[in-house]
């Protein structure tokens, strides 16, 4: 029981700060389809079953708006497409598992519980499988409770990532990023991903995210080989 | 409505499970791998960087601009402190002074 406990409460406190970082959005969430005309029960189906922030948002515009349900299902699969990123990252470490391990993973392999999986040994002793649920499935909880509040206060709150919030999200991914840039690979990979991430999303272009994190890859692994032929020569 | 919420779920279901399938008969061979070694920065960075820089006006690059100054604050305490707390606590501290 007692080896449970410790890697359950430690995926707890390690997505704490990122669970309370989404609470603009888990709100915008709820009070947004609230507000589109959304049932309290669909709104609420919505974060429980997608569970994926930024689909749900534009999902919740679009269908509002009337839009074709095809167009629709195809610009989540576009803003859903960087999983398929996560899915290969963590292949090696998660395939040896059995499916009842695999499954529940891969339902909350979000944005957030992939920062927690770059660990060598992530996902492949018990005790670090039940870190990732605990990590995965509290931010899970979270954006539901969050959902629900926007639910409830519907048109009564402001609309907190105007006021500014949403740069608590940005904090959180600092704090992830940056402590991890121990190479000039990765300092590029970074530099590439921000300029590349800045300039397409400001154009509208609608494969922003995908792209610029391709390219800033193709741009960090460029930089291994290199830096490992000049060393091979010298 | 539920019909389109079941069937975005299913969307964004296949996108997280597809490469965790052991069916699928491919392995991930190492240079691949030092290829994804890096998805971690770059999609975070992808999405972090932009919500410093993008207002509703577009790109943002004046030192008024309060998201830029908290977001190197936060940037030198993660840096010093490898905390997240710390760096979350300090950045959005400086950011609520300022906005």
């Amino acid at each position: 029981m007692h080896s449970i406990k410790k890697p359950l409460l430690k995926g707890f406190l390690d997505m704490l700060p990122l669970c309370l970082a989404v609470i603009p959005w888990g709100i915008l969430c709820g009070s947004l389809a609230i507000q589109n005309g959304f049932t309290p029960f669909e709104t609420q189906a919505m974060s429980l079953l997608v569970f994926a922030g930024s689909a749900q948002l534009v999902a919740i515009e679009l269908i509002a708006g009337n839009t074709p349900l095809l167009t629709i299902l195809f610009t989540t699969f576009i803003i859903s497409s960087r999983h398929f990123l996560y899915g290969l990252a963590v292949r090696h470490k998660v395939i040896e598992q059995p499916m009842r391990w695999r499954l529940p993973v891969s339902f909350v392999l979000t944005d957030e519980l992939f920062a927690f999986s770059h660990h060598p040994r992530a996902y492949q002793t018990q005790t670090r499988l039940i870190y990732a649920l605990s990590a995965g499935f509290s931010f899970y909880i979270a954006w539901n409770i969050w959902t629900l509040i926007g639910i409830v206060a519907g048109t009564m709150l402001p609309d907190l990532t105007n006021l500014g919030l949403d740069f608590a999200i940005a904090a959180t991914f600092i704090a992830l990023v940056i402590p991890g840039i121990k190479n000039l690979a990765t300092l590029v990979t970074v530099i590439v991903a921000g300029f590349c991430a800045t300039l397409l999303k400001s154009t509208g272009f609608e494969l922003w995210l995908v792209c610029s994190a391709l390219l800033a890859m193709s741009a960090g692994y460029a930089v291994t080989r290199i830096v490992k032929n000049k060393d091979a020569k010298s | 409505m539920m019909t389109t919420i079941l069937l975005m779920a299913c969307i964004t279901f296949f996108t997280r499970y597809l490469f965790l399938h052991r069916a699928l008969p491919f392995k991930v061979g190492p240079k691949m791998q030092q290829f994804l070694s890096f998805s971690a920065p770059a999609v975070l960075t992808a999405i972090w960087v932009p919500i410093v820089f993008i207002n509703d006006e577009g790109i943002n690059l004046s030192w008024q601009n309060p998201y830029l100054s908290a977001a190197i604050v936060a940037i030198i305490v993660a840096y010093k402190t490898h905390n997240i707390y710390l760096t979350t606590l300090a950045g959005m501290g400086l950011f609520l002074i300022l906005n």
